[in-house]
């Protein structure tokens, strides 16, 4: 008889805890569908956030456009180095153009500068907010009858929404002329080579998929950022908790958006 | 504060302008966009483009001058490119387009060239003749390119291995044996030939001692005819050949009339003859009267009296007449009135 009965038991415990798994999971997705809706909701108080946009759109997004170009800097050499190792006999020298800049455009200068941002700036809004959270400063806001979500998280939010694609482009551009540095000096591709192969399948399509993408990423990431630093608790580690999951999350959302990218916009797309 | 954030407006948008500016005249310029450049334009009209997209290049006689500028379809199952080209760009005379693959790796080109220019392909042709429509529209045609002609050259393939297995089914051990058995006796009969050869060199040459002999001959009788044929020109020349042709023709006339004549004369001499028979008939006739002494002929030949009485007969007659010379008025009296 005591066999049954355990058995039974824990096929209870088992069931509650998937259940309890399943809540959670439901439950913080209900958490961040209500975080985006109450940032949604937010945007109209044009008069609370719009002081501030322009502050974060300078630290966001005009304050990293060195670390875009930066990482754009030696993806092109790099890319335009792999081309030529990969294809160097088999196909015409001006692929490499092709390579370097279909390369950059759709899929490294967004991923990469999205993954650096999801750091830079996921970390920063997670710590910035995550810190007023702790010492009770969004409290005091909400007793001053601010509303946080208008005062804090959608001017960072649309910052990040606009700033990535900036930063972005930016990298576009560093990446290809880079790209075309390298290929000149180091792989021995001439210019009207180069610019043969970037010419060769070039669409707008390229540049408008990753300045969409990138806005999708900058948006998740201070999303991310934001809901990571309001839902921060403790002390100074609940700070520092906020800024790794903000970063973690980021980078994660980064590459689901990414495929999720991909899949709409290339499936069934050909470059004819 | 508010100059802090006047600042930050500042540096935010000069940034965003700056990267915006920057990135769409990249993208203008590696697209090759014409902003404020003149470009003629024209239009071709043909069915099936095949991998020609916006973009394209246009190249004449090998030289990139424009860009296909749009690609729509059209009625009837036309495709409609239009074309820019560059500014001052020269048309070839009739010209025509022809979309082609201008590499192996999926680049493609509209090449614009003269009507004559084109390749020599039937089907091709057929098709640029079709798609030649009113108005300024050129017509175009699709050249096949690297995938379509390995196609072609699969199939090729393919028959070759069917003919190569055919020959191997014919040429077997067996046939083979034969095969080398044949060309031993090839081998033979040149050795023979060879030999043969040989023997008959010594005839070959004798002979072509006498083929030269002829030859000569055959020079000298060359010469002499020549000279005949010079003579004959010269005669030729000089009109005597044509006087004796003429002459030739003028006694052949006269023959001609001659034996006109001597026909007659044979039926006249024919005729002449018939009576001479009768007369001889008749002579004949008489003179056997005569020899019979019939008829006054035959008693004169026959009896020499009638002989003597007609002498003495004209010896009188012979008297009367110079009696009547001499005495006429004895005879005739004339009276008048």
């Amino acid at each position: 008889m005591h066999a049954p009965v355990a058995r039974r038991l824990l096929v209870i415990r088992l069931l509650s805890a998937l259940g309890a798994r399943s809540r959670a999971a439901t439950e913080m997705i209900g958490r961040a569908a209500r975080f985006v809706a109450e940032t949604a909701r937010a945007v109209p108080d044009v008069a609370t956030w719009a002081p501030h946009a322009t502050l974060h759109m300078r630290i966001l997004g005009v304050d990293s456009l060195p670390i875009g170009a930066f990482i754009a800097l030696f993806t092109g050499i790099v890319l335009a180095m792999l081309a030529d190792y990969s294809v160097g006999d088999i196909v015409p020298p001006y692929f490499v153009g092709t390579l370097v800049e279909k390369s950059i455009t759709m899929e490294l200068a967004p991923v990469l500068t999205g993954l650096a941002l999801a750091g830079r700036v996921g970390a920063n809004i997670a710590a910035e907010l995550g810190t007023m959270k702790v010492t009770e400063q969004i409290d005091a806001l909400e007793t001053l009858a601010y509303d946080p979500y208008a005062y804090l998280v959608v001017p960072r939010v649309l910052a990040g929404t606009l700033m990535f694609p900036i930063v972005v482009a930016t990298a576009m551009l560093v990446g290809v002329v880079s790209g075309w540095l390298a290929a000149l000096v180091l792989v021995d591709v001439s210019t009207p080579q180069f610019l043969k192969g970037v010419r060769l399948f070039f669409t707008e399509f390229d540049v408008r998929y990753g300045l969409v993408k990138s806005a999708s990423f900058g948006t998740a990431v201070s999303l991310i950022g934001c809901h990571a630093g309001l839902n921060a608790r403790g002390g100074a580690q609940g700070v520092g908790g906020a800024a790794t999951r903000a970063v973690v999350i980021s980078a994660v959302m980064i590459l689901v958006l990414d495929a999720f990218w991909a899949i709409v916009w290339l499936t069934g797309r050909t470059l004819k | 504060m508010t100059r802090t954030r006047r600042v930050n407006d500042a540096v935010v948008g000069a940034t965003v302008l700056g990267v915006l500016t920057v990135l769409i005249a990249a993208v203008l310029w590696v697209n090759q966009s014409a902003l404020g450049d003149r470009r003629d334009t024209l239009h071709v009209r043909t069915r099936d483009v095949g991998g020609v997209t916006l973009g394209s290049p246009v190249v004449i006689r090998g030289v990139r001058s424009g860009r296909v500028d749009q690609v729509a379809l059209g009625a009837d199952g036309w495709v409609i490119a239009r074309l820019a080209l560059d500014e001052g760009v020269v048309l070839p005379e009739d010209p025509v387009a022809l979309m082609q693959s201008s590499s192996l790796f999926g680049e493609w080109q509209a090449t614009l060239l003269d009507g004559s220019g084109v390749p020599p392909d039937r089907e091709l042709r057929a098709a640029l003749s079709e798609a030649r429509g009113a108005g300024d529209t050129l017509p175009g045609a699709l050249l096949p390119d690297i995938a379509q002609l390995t196609a072609v050259a699969g199939r090729i393939a393919g028959d070759v291995a069917e003919v190569a297995d055919r020959v191997r089914t014919v040429f077997d051990d067996s046939a083979a044996a034969e095969l080398r058995g044949t060309i031993r006796s090839v081998s033979e009969v040149s050795a023979q030939l060879r030999r043969t050869v040989a023997a008959q060199a010594k005839n070959i040459d004798a002979m072509s001692v006498d083929v030269q002999r002829g030859v000569r001959d055959l020079s000298i009788a060359a010469t002499v005819i020549d000279s005949v044929a010079r003579r004959i020109d010269a005669s030729t020349s000089r009109g005597e050949i044509q006087a004796i042709v003429s002459t030739v023709q003028q006694a052949a006339g006269e023959l001609l009339a001659t034996s006109r004549q001597l026909r007659g004369l044979s039926g006249d001499v024919a005729r002449t003859q018939v009576r001479l028979e009768s007369a001889v008939a008749n002579a004949d006739s008489v003179f056997t009267k005569i020899n019979r002494g019939e008829g006054t002929m035959g008693q004169l030949v026959n009896d020499p009296r009638l002989y003597r009485n007609s002498d003495s007969l004209v010896v009188e007659l012979r008297s009367l007449v110079a009696d009547i010379r001499a005495n006429p008025r004895k005879y005739f009296n004339l009276r008048l009135f």
